[in-house]
């Protein structure tokens, strides 16, 4: 298991904002966070990332994540906030080579590693650039760039120990990764997700397109008022009834060649 | 290319002859030609004991501002923070101000004492800063730039009731401090001021990847591996030292701190790497040649430093607001 999160709970302003959250996060998996605007899904997920101090306990690979060093976390969990603000002229370039930094690399492999996420992410032309001058979905797109090359770094569970309780590579927190991405990129973001989490990882995203969620994720967790209202498969959380409760929508799922697709009025 | 040469040998050399030759000219700019300077007695004690010391301690506190000021800034994440902004030139201007309106009543060597005095009230400043500013939250950061601009906010209404009290020459006296000046340089300072930059030269290159890593933002640091709050802390308590020990020195000396960075990143982004070395050259060699212009300008008088840095420091950050603005399209 990547983490266990077990009775999870955050009072701010003496507004409940999490209560009561457990749940298991295993490698190999994608697991969407859903649910409408002050559900809690960016605390929960910021909690994950050991940047909110909430009761409760969290566990990072079998070890209470209190535990680890900077560092050491950051050997092991990726975290894509929602919005990123930089006020200096740093480079693109710059920006992704900051990934390489929690793990033990020459500055040759560093250099290569770089090269090598900007050619799969086809941001060559972006390289050079400063990074406050490109555009939101551009900006967008590096900093994801950033946490794949970190959690790529993660040793991935070792091959030869095909035993699944021993499947737990990295764990890659995405909030809200898609919000500004073109159609392209929010695919080509699928993809890697998907592949990230054939490779051991464990995937956790925040997502408002309800069609993305039931297309990428295995699970769902969803979310209302703070409270865990449902969480499991995806095919099985995803009902007509629990969306329309949870968003206030009268929405129907319908299904095409084997896919479901959720269509509101 | 500028940025290669900055963390190759050759480049430093070239940084460093650049500023011996900036602090050779300032050395022999003055009243007495290089030929007196050298073959009389007199000119010998002018060159070795007022001019050398004055020159080298100008170079120190200039990089040490400038160092400061690329420290508060990237750990605030604000281009506009000054080392000024946690407290520790209010406090240390109280610290001066007392002193020097003491000694119209007690009887001592009043030059003696000021440096210290401002050191002390420099450093207990911070501490208050420190202490009213320290919290777990996310927001710790600006609360200790507020508290810092609270504790200056009284050192300035308290400096006013000091000067209030004080009689005409001590009223000058802590108007011409405040504006600063490198007048009273001597190999004490000196050799002060420069084991605290050695220090921070030894420590501070190590840290810069987290630094740059603190430029995207606490949470993108925090799960990139870096202990953003300690790394906070270590920077303020030698922005502190820094900024005391140049305060105690030389008295205020405004916009070092806060331009040189900016023109650094403008040469050369903001990746600290780089910027940290061309800081550290920019800041020295500037404020070389700003005391070389304030003793010699309207020489046999001099202009307090601080009015050298401000005006050629303010069109400088006016201009590069403007560049910045129609960049970024605010």
């Amino acid at each position: 298991m990547v983490m266990t999160l077990n009775q999870l709970s955050l009072k701010r302003n003496g507004k409940q904002v999490l209560e009561n959250i457990s749940g298991e996060l295993a490698g190999g998996k994608i697991i969407a966070l859903l649910g409408p605007n002050g559900a809690g899904k960016s605390t929960l997920i910021q909690s994950m990332a050991r940047l909110l101090k909430c009761d409760g306990d969290i566990e990072l690979k079998g070890q209470a994540i209190g535990c680890y060093s900077a560092e050491q976390l950051a050997q092991n969990l990726a975290y894509l906030p929602q919005h990123s603000q930089l006020q200096f002229p740093l480079e693109v370039e710059e920006v992704l080579s900051l990934a390489t930094l929690p793990f033990a690399l020459t500055k040759l492999q560093q250099r290569q590693q770089v090269k090598q996420v900007i050619q799969d992410w086809g941001i060559e032309s972006l390289a050079h650039k400063d990074f406050r001058q490109l555009s939101g979905g551009e900006q967008q797109r590096c900093q994801i760039a950033r946490t794949y090359l970190q959690l790529s770094n993660m040793k991935p569970p070792s091959a030869k120990t095909p035993d699944q309780n021993e499947k737990s590579g990295g764990l890659w927190l995405l909030d809200e990764p898609a919000s500004s991405l073109d159609l392209e990129h929010q695919q080509q973001l699928q993809k890697v997700c998907r592949q990230a989490a054939n490779e051991g990882h464990c995937v956790v995203i925040v997502l408002h397109d309800l069609n993305q969620a039931l297309h990428l994720a295995d699970d769902v967790w969803l979310l209302q008022e703070g409270k865990l209202k449902a969480q499991g498969n995806v095919t099985e959380v995803m009902t007509e009834e629990l969306i329309s409760e949870v968003f206030k929508v009268t929405a129907r799922r319908i299904e095409d060649s084997g896919k479901y697709f959720f269509i509101y009025s | 290319m500028i940025k290669k040469l900055l963390v190759s040998p050759f480049g430093w050399l070239i940084g460093i002859l650049l500023s011996l030759c900036i602090c050779l000219g300032a050395l022999l700019l003055g009243s007495l030609d290089a030929h007196s300077l050298l073959n009389s007695e007199i000119g010998h004690n002018i060159l070795w004991n007022i001019r050398l010391p004055r020159v080298l301690l100008a170079f120190v506190i200039g990089a040490s501002l400038s160092l400061a000021g690329v420290m508060i800034q990237s750990n605030v994440r604000n281009p506009l923070a000054d080392p000024s902004l946690i407290g520790v030139s209010g406090g240390a201007a109280l610290g001066a101000a007392l002193m020097i309106v003491a000694a119209d009543f007690i009887d001592i060597q009043v030059h003696y004492y000021i440096p210290v005095a401002a050191f002390i009230g420099g450093i207990l400043a911070t501490m208050a800063v420190l202490k009213l500013g320290r919290n777990d939250m996310p927001g710790g950061m600006a609360l200790l730039i507020l508290a810092g601009i609270a504790i200056n906010v009284i050192a300035a209404s308290l400096i006013g009731l000091l000067t209030y009290l004080a009689t005409d020459s001590a009223l000058r006296h802590i108007t011409f401090w405040s504006l600063g000046s490198l007048a009273s340089a001597n190999y004490f300072w000196l050799t002060l001021c420069s084991i605290a930059l050695l220090l921070v030269c030894i420590w501070l290159p190590r840290q810069h990847r987290k630094l740059d890593a603190i430029l995207l933002g606490q949470a993108e640091a925090n799960t990139m591996g870096v202990d953003v709050k300690r790394l906070q802390i270590q920077s303020i308590v030698f922005v502190a030292l820094l900024a005391a020990l140049a305060v105690s020195a030389c008295g205020i000396i405004g916009f070092i701190g806060l331009v040189t960075p900016h023109i650094g990143r403008m040469l050369i982004g903001a990746s600290h790497r780089y910027l940290l070395p061309l800081s550290f050259f920019l800041g020295g060699s500037l404020l070389v040649i700003a005391d070389g212009v304030a003793r010699t300008i309207i020489a046999p008088a001099e202009l307090p430093i601080g009015i050298v840095t401000a005006l050629l420091g303010a069109p400088v950050f006016i201009w590069l607001l403007i560049r910045e603005g129609k960049r970024l399209q605010w």
